[in-house]
């Protein structure tokens, strides 16, 4: 575990760092600035690439959790508590910068349109997650308390989708089917590298917290061994 | 098969001797409903037009009441730790989620059977011909939550002071439960026949059967002492 990080972590921080200020460079530098919205546009170059990631962040907690249920084997568990923080936080981050830009796009703040809906359902489903990892009392329940909520919210998640939506709808769809490319060349960059950084720094912040995660859970099994060779 | 039967036999002559749950979801699901008509007065109920505001007060007291229930139910198989005997019992842990879920939909059915008349009667809300129809969508969506509310307790009385738990845990996952019921309710309540909600129905057919396959994959897990 400790090799693989040393291996992985050195090279993702430093690609994460370039792609990342090229992502801000070709955001404010290059990309040309929206004619309507004006530069409250550049919002979408984060917005975007957080939801995205957020929502592959339930997939990976999906997969994390269903490998522990199946192996209970730690590092599954360290990548479902990862995910399910991380996502958390990024979660957290669409929901602050969705409504700094709806607001001017749209004259309000919040509405209660499907994608929005299911952002906000899923926070207080990771934030849920995380109570009860927080209320276990030892490291192998959290990891199957963990386990068993992040199934159903993952699980959960797309149908709570469809079910707003049905009842109601409003977001921009800026990517589908019969839309032709709405991006004019210079901001379609800024937001493919946006992406890709964004992309990054979820990547370099799970592989942190799992090391993290891998430390605690040998302190926790050095103070068990120290607390029985001493009674 | 028999296992859940004798478990959710169980769970129901305890609770048809002692009454317990009974009375305090019945009294619970009673004092909301009252909150509810002094929030909403008739006047206001009226002008809205009942099937837009009545569906929502009745899973909105359902559900309240029903985390009430759900954490008594676990609250029995703590006492003398007889959940750690129904871990070890030589049967699939399968069943006593089945078991104990019938015994929660029996619960939450009966509440129902007592709710939904005496809602339709504060808020001025009956039709003729809507009992049947209205049966059918509380039965379809009370399965499901009855099953989240069952693994969801199991979750939240495995974890210390965990009950306070159940109601974050609970309610947003029963999100499109709670979609669907109000749509079908309203469709009931304004006279449309039940095909006009064939599609909530479905998802919410569907959503009950992969909570309760789901629910049996990881009940072993919720289970697990330590």
């Amino acid at each position: 575990m400790r090799r693989a990080f040393a291996l992985v972590y050195g090279p993702l921080l430093g690609v994460t760092a370039v792609v990342t200020g090229a992502a801000l460079a070709l955001i404010f530098l290059v990309a040309p600035e929206e004619r309507v919205m004006g530069a409250v546009q550049k919002l979408f170059y984060i917005h975007v690439p957080l939801a995205f990631v957020t929502f592959l962040a339930v997939f990976v907690l999906l997969v994390g959790a269903l490998g522990y249920l199946g192996t209970r084997r730690p590092v599954w568990d360290r990548l479902a508590r990862a995910t399910s923080e991380v996502g958390w936080l990024f979660c957290t981050l669409v929901l602050v910068t969705g409504p700094i830009w709806a607001r001017p796009a749209w004259g309000v703040w919040w509405t209660w349109e499907a994608k929005l809906t299911t952002t906000l359902v899923l926070w207080l489903l990771l934030a849920g997650i995380l109570l009860a990892r927080g209320y276990a009392t030892t490291p192998e329940q959290g990891a199957r308390v963990g386990a068993v909520l992040g199934v159903i919210a993952a699980l959960d998640v797309p149908i709570i989708y469809k079910a707003v939506d049905w009842w109601r709808g409003q977001h921009p769809i800026v990517f589908g089917p019969g839309k032709s490319d709405p991006l004019a060349p210079g901001m379609r960059a800024a937001f493919l590298v946006a992406m890709l950084a964004v992309t990054l720094v979820f990547a370099l912040l799970v592989v942190l917290r799992m090391r993290l995660a891998a430390l605690e859970d040998a302190i926790v099994a050095a103070e068990d061994a120290a607390w029985r060779s001493s009674s | 098969m028999r296992a859940a039967s004798a478990i959710a036999a169980k769970d129901l002559r305890i609770e048809g001797r002692t009454l317990r749950t009974a009375a305090a979801t019945g009294l619970f699901a009673l004092v909301v409903l009252v909150v509810f008509a002094f929030a909403f007065d008739l006047d206001t109920v009226r002008r809205l037009g009942a099937p837009r505001v009545v569906p929502g007060v009745i899973w909105i007291t359902l559900a309240f009441s029903a985390l009430v229930g759900f954490t008594r139910s676990y609250e029995l198989e703590r006492q003398r730790d007889a959940i750690a005997a129904l871990a070890i019992a030589p049967i699939d842990r399968g069943a006593v989620f089945a078991g104990k879920c019938a015994a929660n939909l029996a619960m939450l059915l009966t509440l129902a059977a007592v709710l939904l008349p005496l809602t339709l009667v504060f808020f001025d809300a009956g039709r003729e011909g809507a009992a049947l129809p209205l049966v059918a969508v509380t039965v379809l969506h009370t399965v499901g939550l009855a099953e989240l509310g069952t693994l969801f307790g199991a979750v939240a009385s495995r974890l210390a002071r965990g009950e306070a738990l159940l109601a974050v845990l609970l309610l947003p996952a029963a999100t499109p439960l709670f979609l669907s019921a109000v749509q079908c309710t309203r469709g009931v309540l304004e006279g449309a026949p039940l095909s006009d909600n064939a599609r909530w129905m479905l998802v919410t057919a569907g959503c009950d059967v992969l909570y309760f396959l789901v629910a049996l994959l990881v009940f072993e897990s919720v289970l697990e002492e330590g």
